[in-house]
């Protein structure tokens, strides 16, 4: 039971990093990029990694639980940086003067 | 003479693929090194030294001097960054900036002006300067000690897990790097100055040569860790453990030291004022 749970975690967290890719491909500019490039940090790494932890704690044991508290320290410790680090990164693209893409921009190209 | 120096290119080339030919298939079971020497490391690696990552008894002890030189290798490259870019003659720049904290008001001094001291009120701040960001600060905050807690963990852990002081120096540098990208190099500089951190690299070379001749003072080859067991009341395998243990704590202390005078030197081009 435990098992279905963390599988359909790990598949809708795999679902997110497709996106993500997709996105990182396709988007037009710097900026727009860079947004599905942290979700696919935050969200993905969250729903795999959870996803993970609940399989290890499927024989449950004491060794098993610390396993799965370090899996979630992992999914803490990303959910504090990745959006920092995407912030920081959006940050220093505006403080050195790269312009957004608008659609107006690209016709008048 | 650029035709020259590709055909030499070209003929070393050719001679490096043709002796090349001679070596074993990749992965191959009867090649020399897997003949002889692995088989050795695996089958006697905690028989001899009681340390359950081969890896960690390979580099530390089995080739104890190869990784001597490696760290030795490290310091000299921090020294050299040193040498080539440390200014020791400090010409004053034309302004400097300070900003009243509580208004948030910037002040230019120019050169032969009264330079208000670092305090509560006055801050100096750097020419290039990018606003504070409270989103990073706080957070590089929060992570930095966990960080550091981490590669305390990973030299200390080496013989049992993944890691070791090489591994464990650079995370323990790159989060002296993170506080002075988050904050200020002046910040980072007061709390880690440049004359510990090269104090520190070459005491952790230090560190690890010390064993090494200290058990050649107690009646062994240089770096069999075997003779400590003389000194600490241990049986001569646990004792081989236990060296391998203190000579990662040099070479994670050479590392960490070395990165961080590293950056000190490359971001602020060798002035130590001002930087990333």
């Amino acid at each position: 039971m435990i098992s279905i749970v963390s599988m359909i975690l790990i598949v809708s967290g795999l679902i997110f990093f497709a996106g993500g890719a997709v996105g990182i491909l396709r988007f037009p500019d710097f900026y727009t990029r860079l947004h599905p490039a942290g979700k696919l940090d935050t969200m993905g790494l969250f729903m795999t990694l959870s996803g993970m932890a609940l399989y290890v704690l499927t024989d449950f044991s004491l060794a098993a639980l610390l396993t799965a508290l370090k899996i979630m320290l992992i999914v803490v410790f990303i959910f504090i940086t990745s959006p920092t680090a995407t912030h920081s990164i959006a940050d220093a693209g505006m403080r050195s003067g790269l312009p957004h893409w608008s659609r107006d921009q690209k016709e008048s190209e | 003479m650029k035709r020259f120096s590709l055909i030499c290119v070209l003929l070393f080339g050719a001679v490096l693929l043709y002796g090349s030919m001679d070596f074993p298939a990749f992965g191959d079971p009867e090649s020399p090194a897997s003949r002889h020497l692995s088989p050795y490391y695996i089958k006697n690696a905690i028989k001899d030294t009681a340390v359950p990552n081969l890896v960690t008894a390979v580099l530390a002890d089995y080739r104890g001097y190869d990784t001597l030189f490696e760290t030795a290798v490290i310091f000299t490259a921090g020294l050299a960054c040193f040498l080539l870019l440390r200014r020791f003659r400090r010409e004053p720049p034309e302004f400097r900036l300070y900003r009243h904290i509580d208004t948030g008001v910037t002040l230019i001094i120019e050169q032969g002006g009264k330079e208000p001291t670092d305090s509560n009120e006055f801050q100096q701040i750097d020419s290039q300067w990018v606003p504070y960001d409270l989103i990073i600060q706080k957070a590089a905050g929060l992570v930095v000690p966990f960080l550091q807690l981490f590669a305390l963990y990973v030299i200390a852990h080496g013989h049992h897990s993944p890691g070791g002081g090489f591994q464990g120096g650079v995370i323990f540098g790159a989060t002296l790097i993170l506080m002075a990208i988050s904050n200020d190099l002046r910040s980072t500089i007061r709390r880690v100055s440049e004359a510990v951190s090269s104090k520190l690299a070459s005491t952790g070379v230090l560190i690890y040569a010390g064993i090494g001749a200290l058990c050649l003072i107690l009646g062994a080859n240089f770096l069999n860790y075997s003779q400590l067991s003389k000194l600490i009341h241990v049986s001569s395998v646990m004792a081989r453990s236990h060296g391998i243990l203190l000579i990662e704590i040099g070479v994670g202390l050479a590392v960490a030291a070395v990165m961080v005078w590293i950056y000190y030197n490359l971001v602020s081009a060798g002035r130590h004022d001002e930087g990333l």
